[in-house]
């Protein structure tokens, strides 16, 4: 069965050992550690082999998605640090200098980016990243494709030429500045569109701010688990619902729910 | 892009049809040139591309096929969150790109007196109104113009910033697919339509708006231009026309020969995209290539001979100045008299000998469009 989870950072920004705390309250067994800002990654790998993962089945490591060319080198010998069986997710506008990062040879996952960027937003800009690192796998965001295209024709190009380089997921909603949140129906429509070229084991994770960061935690785990139910949908799959606290016949898909 | 050539790229499907027929376009090759240089000049002026926009180039340029007196159709084109400060952007791109000293020294003249370029154009009304009271003929003219005429242009920095461009065309071919509930679905007779006929149609209608207001600008103008305007509705104009049609037709992977046109509107819409990537001669010539191709008809040969003969010869002549200013200032007050002049009397036997050959192209009795052209294309 694919595995679903969510960032780190999605959930607690900046805090990841909170936000495995709440993961430990949900059914998910994916999960990626974020250190997209790069005062994170050395905390975040400090702690690696001291954190509690057991109940996940797919991990991954997002690198920082802005460094500068001084400081490239030590975040590529912090990010070597990471166990090599858990893909590392890196935006490839962040990259200054190729030939550090050919070190990681599959472990890397080149992400596409949003329209922001200058690079890696096409199936046509991927291809230059995939000739540079031709072991890299993809991370494909969904939001990001469809903040390019909402016609999800661009997807589908980079799923034609690349679905075997496939690695993971990222599945949100952007907003038209870049922020990710909640899916809408829109969204989940446009997913559905080309759920059947994504190969169906793919590890997602979902990257959804949490609108409910200050709250108690069962309204958190609530929203997660909300949150998880809508990314099932939206890839078409059956959603793996086993948490004590809500039962998957609760969560309903309602229109305000999901602009929430 | 699936990988289909087109005219900014070293290889186009112009190249492959000449190499084929074993012919040299000399007029059509120049133009191209010319119009390299041209956008390379232009990309120069142009200091960035603000951001949620795309710079676009209409008209001969965006043909590949700019010639002496060309004009500089342009428009700022903006997708993102509605901000009054794109006005400044636009006033500072204007400033660069009309009444310029180094565009005229490029030989391009400034967007002609509708207003239709020159301006900052919007994604949502091309987008959402296609049809209806607010579908008014410059939106029309944007949206078509941006299907078939169009080439997002480069600025100081080198890059093209093609993402507003790409991602306004894709919505636009997005709603003619949406809403074409019969496309991909098998008909009584078990067979699928692939031809987008909403599509077709607004090809078909914008073909006639702009057959209409020839006619509409000759009353306006009291004949001034007429002869010009005359010879390219019949020549340039109508190849555009051809060129949507044939994308239209293109869907089909009968005539495509595309044996990966898969039934998803994704499939169709990359392959249409990138089909309307190309420029439109290298649209008709990429049907010959693969036609000829498959069945080294001796029709096609002798059709694409005809037709990219005339229209060379179209382009070599508006390329002369002489011959452009006199069919530009041809007034008279009675149109038997303008058509007494040998230069026009010339131009208009070139124009016969192109239609004549674009008419072949879709309907004549060896052509693989005639099928398409009659019942998809009439009624």
């Amino acid at each position: 069965m694919a595995l679903m989870g969510f960032s780190t950072g999605a959930l607690c920004l900046g805090d990841f050992a909170r936000a495995l705390c709440l993961m430990r309250k949900t059914s998910m067994k994916a999960v990626e550690l974020s250190a997209l800002r790069l005062p994170e990654l050395p905390a975040l790998i400090e702690e690696l082999r001291k954190l509690d993962l057991n109940q996940f089945k797919y991990i991954s490591f997002h690198a920082p998605s802005r460094f500068s060319a001084e400081e490239e080198g030590h975040v590529v010998e912090l990010l070597q640090r990471v166990p090599k069986s858990w893909p590392i997710i890196v935006h490839p506008d962040a990259i200054h200098d190729p030939k550090k990062w050919i070190v990681f040879g599959r472990q890397i996952a080149i992400e596409n980016m949003d329209r922001r960027k200058s690079t890696g937003r096409s199936a046509e800009e991927l291809r230059h990243w995939f000739e540079l690192f031709p072991d890299a796998r993809l991370c494909l965001d969904l939001a990001h494709t469809h903040q390019c295209d909402r016609t999800m024709t661009e997807a589908y190009r980079i799923l034609k030429k690349f679905s075997k380089k496939i690695c993971q997921l990222h599945i949100s909603e952007l907003d038209s500045a870049g922020h990710h949140f909640p899916l809408s129906l829109g969204t989940i429509s446009a997913f559905l569109e080309i759920k059947s070229l994504i190969p169906t084991d793919t590890p997602a994770i979902i990257e959804s701010i949490n609108p409910f960061a200050d709250a108690e935690d069962r309204e958190q785990v609530a929203w997660i688990e909300r949150e998880l139910q809508r990314a099932s949908t939206a890839l078409g799959r059956v959603p793996q619902f086993q948490a004590a606290s809500i039962s998957p016949a609760a969560i309903e898909i309602e229109p305000a729910h999901a602009l929430a | 892009m699936s990988g289909i050539p087109c005219a900014n790229q070293s290889v186009s499907p112009l190249e492959e049809l000449a190499g084929i027929l074993d012919c040299h376009w000399k007029n059509i090759e120049d133009a191209r040139k010319s119009t390299r240089k041209a956008l390379q000049g232009i990309s120069e002026i142009i200091e960035n591309t603000p951001r949620d926009t795309s710079i676009v180039v209409h008209g001969s340029l965006a043909r590949y096929e700019c010639t002496q007196g060309s004009d500089l159709d342009w428009t700022l084109l903006v997708d993102g969150v509605a901000d009054p400060a794109v006005q400044n952007e636009f006033i500072a791109t204007r400033k660069k790109l009309s009444g310029n000293s180094r565009i005229k020294d490029l030989g391009l003249k400034d967007p002609g007196r509708e207003k239709t370029f020159g301006t900052l154009s919007f994604s949502q009304p091309m987008i959402h109104y296609i049809g209806g009271e607010e579908d008014t003929n410059a939106n029309t003219t944007r949206r078509i113009l941006l299907l078939l005429e169009a080439q997002p242009i480069g600025d100081q920095s080198g890059v093209v910033k093609r993402g507003v461009f790409n991602q306004v065309r894709m919505g636009i071919l997005r709603r003619y697919l949406d809403e074409d509930r019969g496309l991909l679905k098998l008909d009584l007779e078990g067979k699928r339509r692939w031809v987008p006929l909403f599509l077709l149609n607004d090809f078909a209608r914008y073909w006639r708006t702009m057959a209409v207001d020839f006619a509409y600008k000759q009353f306006d103008r009291g004949n001034q231009g007429y002869a010009l305007r005359s010879i390219k509705l019949g020549t340039s104009r109508k190849l555009l026309f051809a060129s949507g049609l044939l994308a239209c037709f293109w869907c089909d992977p009968v005539i495509s020969k595309n044996p990966c046109q898969e039934v998803s509107k994704q499939s169709l819409m990359s392959n249409l995209a990138d089909f309307l990537e190309l420029t439109p001669l290298e649209r008709v010539a990429l049907f010959y290539t693969k036609h000829i191709g498959a069945t080294n008809s001796e029709f096609l040969k002798k059709n694409a001979n005809e037709l990219f003969g005339a229209y060379d010869e179209f382009l070599g002549k508006l390329n002369e100045k002489e011959w452009r200013d006199r069919l530009e200032n041809l007034q008279l007050p009675k149109t038997e008299e303008v058509q007494e002049d040998e230069v026009f009397k010339q131009a208009r036997i070139m124009r016969k000998e192109f239609s004549q050959a674009i008419l072949d192209m879709f309907v004549n009795q060896d052509s693989p469009l005639r099928k398409h052209s009659i019942e998809k294309g009439i009624f």
